[in-house]
């Protein structure tokens, strides 16, 4: 199981989309809007825009890093039939499964890292010691249920359709999840959509730490629905698959 | 001990299909258990590798998931694989994946190796130099159970025959006594076209078979069959008799069956 989880993390580590989508491009796009909107500019949580920006891309990092270790990587080993091999061997499927699930955990934590230390270096970005071991503990849990939305994924839809799906997501639930822009500069009832989404809610507990405010409530709220409702999907999708046991 | 067998019950007996009634025990457990515990090793027909890793790391990786792996050196000689270790798993041609493949079934030295049509597409040179493998890893001590379409390669490799028609085991023992089991044997001439005379009629003559001139006898008695053609006033040529070949016993048994 560790040898299995080690080689699943290296070679996620040295996939080409993770790099450049999980971990290159919210550096970048953190560069761009700080730099546009100034370090000193407020925004609608009232946290500085290099503060709150940080907390959106470490969000937005984070989501593609377990979505490329998670759908597509499960869709394409269905289809070559890696999966099948790997089940006549003594690691059992529920082992592979949490293996796939905690090497996408592994691999969100570089990207959240590397995103705070541009955030530092750049912008001088400066929290006590407690608030950065809070902010990414709790950021890196809400990443579960996107982790567990990209092994349903995996294991519903083929190779084909994997990808571009996953990649549709992340875009959609970061521009609409208020990553890009405040939820507060859309109409109301894009608000209300973006609020129910996981990438909102996972950057809404990150405010909500580093602007010191105790209720979290909501944000908790809606990471728990996806949460369930994730896991469900996830252990269906994986079910039914074992069932065919042909792919 | 190599055993040929067909593909469809492999994947029961790997536990990957439960069956709709009884159960499928290896080495005195359910399948699923038996490869859990490590026993057990397999090379499915079409199944991949572990993408985006070198041959080298894919290999460990599926060492340390056994109890006891065979050391990578001796994995390393058998499956011939020197030269590959660093190479992309995804940069291998086909003759060279499926030497990885074969590699990673036994990596955990199992005591049952099941191949599921492992020569499908290999060349001639390829499928020798694998055979050769499978009977050094055979000569181990080990169980070898393979399925395969090509019944020449059962001929050749196997010490025990299972023949599955329409899920019904037809035959069972090693190639020679399920050959000899029919006592027939091949007379083989040819003959101009037109021959007044039956061929079915001559002695001995169980069942015929004809391509153009070339005319092949199936016989009881090649003896008797030689000597009516002799008497027959037949004009025949490039006379052969020999024995069936596992290929003409398969289809006299499927022909018993109907």
């Amino acid at each position: 199981m560790t040898g299995f989880v080690t080689l699943e993390m290296r070679r996620s580590l040295r996939d080409v989309r993770y790099l450049v989508i999980a971990v290159a491009l919210p550096i970048g796009l953190y560069l761009l809007f700080a730099g546009l909107f100034g370090s000193h500019g407020q925004r609608a949580q009232g946290l500085p825009q290099s503060v709150e920006l940080m907390v959106a891309m470490i969000a937005y990092g984070a989501m593609w890093a377990v979505f490329s270790a998670t759908g597509p990587r499960i869709a394409h080993e269905r289809a070559i039939g890696w999966t099948r091999q790997l089940r006549v061997t003594p690691l059992t499927p529920a082992s592979a499964l949490a293996g796939k699930l905690g090497t996408a955990l592994a691999v969100a934590l570089p990207a959240m890292l590397l995103v705070c230390l541009t955030a530092v270096l750049s912008h001088h970005v400066a929290l006590s010691a407690a608030q950065w071991l809070t902010l990414l503990t709790v950021m890196w849990a809400g990443v579960l249920p996107l982790a567990l939305l990209g092994l349903a994924i995996g294991y519903l839809v083929t190779e084909e359709i994997a990808f571009p799906l996953l990649m549709a997501l992340y875009f959609a639930f970061g521009s609409l999840g208020g990553l890009w822009m405040p939820l507060s500069a859309m109409p109301r009832a894009m608000q209300d959509i973006g609020r129910a989404l996981p990438s909102n809610g996972l950057a809404e507990l990150g405010w909500r730490i580093v602007g010191g405010q105790a209720s979290v409530s909501t944000a908790v709220l809606v990471l728990a629905a996806w949460l369930l409702g994730s896991a469900l999907a996830a252990w269906l999708a994986y079910r039914r698959r074992a069932r065919m046991a042909t792919s | 001990m190599i055993y040929c067998s067909q593909a469809i019950s492999l994947t029961y007996r790997l536990g990957l299909l439960d069956p709709d009634q009884g159960q499928v025990q290896v080495y005195g457990r359910p399948a699923a258990h038996a490869v859990a515990a490590g026993l057990v090793g397999a090379m499915l027909q079409d199944a991949g590798l572990m993408p985006g890793v070198r041959v080298g790391e894919l290999l460990a990786m599926v060492r340390s998931l056994y109890p006891r792996p065979l050391p990578l050196d001796d994995l390393v000689g058998v499956a011939d694989l020197g030269s590959l270790l660093r190479r992309r798993v995804d940069r291998l041609s086909g003759g060279q994946a499926q030497r990885v493949r074969f590699a990673a079934a036994i990596a955990g030295d199992p005591q049952l190796l099941v191949l599921d049509e492992p020569t499908a597409a290999m060349d001639v040179q390829a499928r020798r130099n694998f055979w050769q493998q499978i009977r050094a890893f055979a000569g181990r001590g080990r169980t070898v159970l393979f399925a395969t379409h090509y019944l020449h390669e059962a001929d050749d490799a196997a010490d025990r025959v299972v023949v599955i028609a329409a899920g019904r085991k037809i035959a069972d023992g090693s190639p020679s006594a399920i050959k000899a089991s029919f006592g027939d044997r091949q007379v083989r001439f040819t003959v101009d076209p037109g021959s007044p005379v039956s061929l079915a009629a001559l002695a001995g003559v169980r069942a015929v078979e004809q391509r153009g001139t070339r005319v092949t006898l199936h016989s009881s008695d090649p003896d008797a069959t030689v000597t009516s053609l002799v008497g027959s006033g037949l004009q025949w040529s490039d006379l052969e008799v020999g024995g069936l070949d596992l290929e003409a016993s398969f289809l006299q048994l499927l022909g018993g069956q109907s």
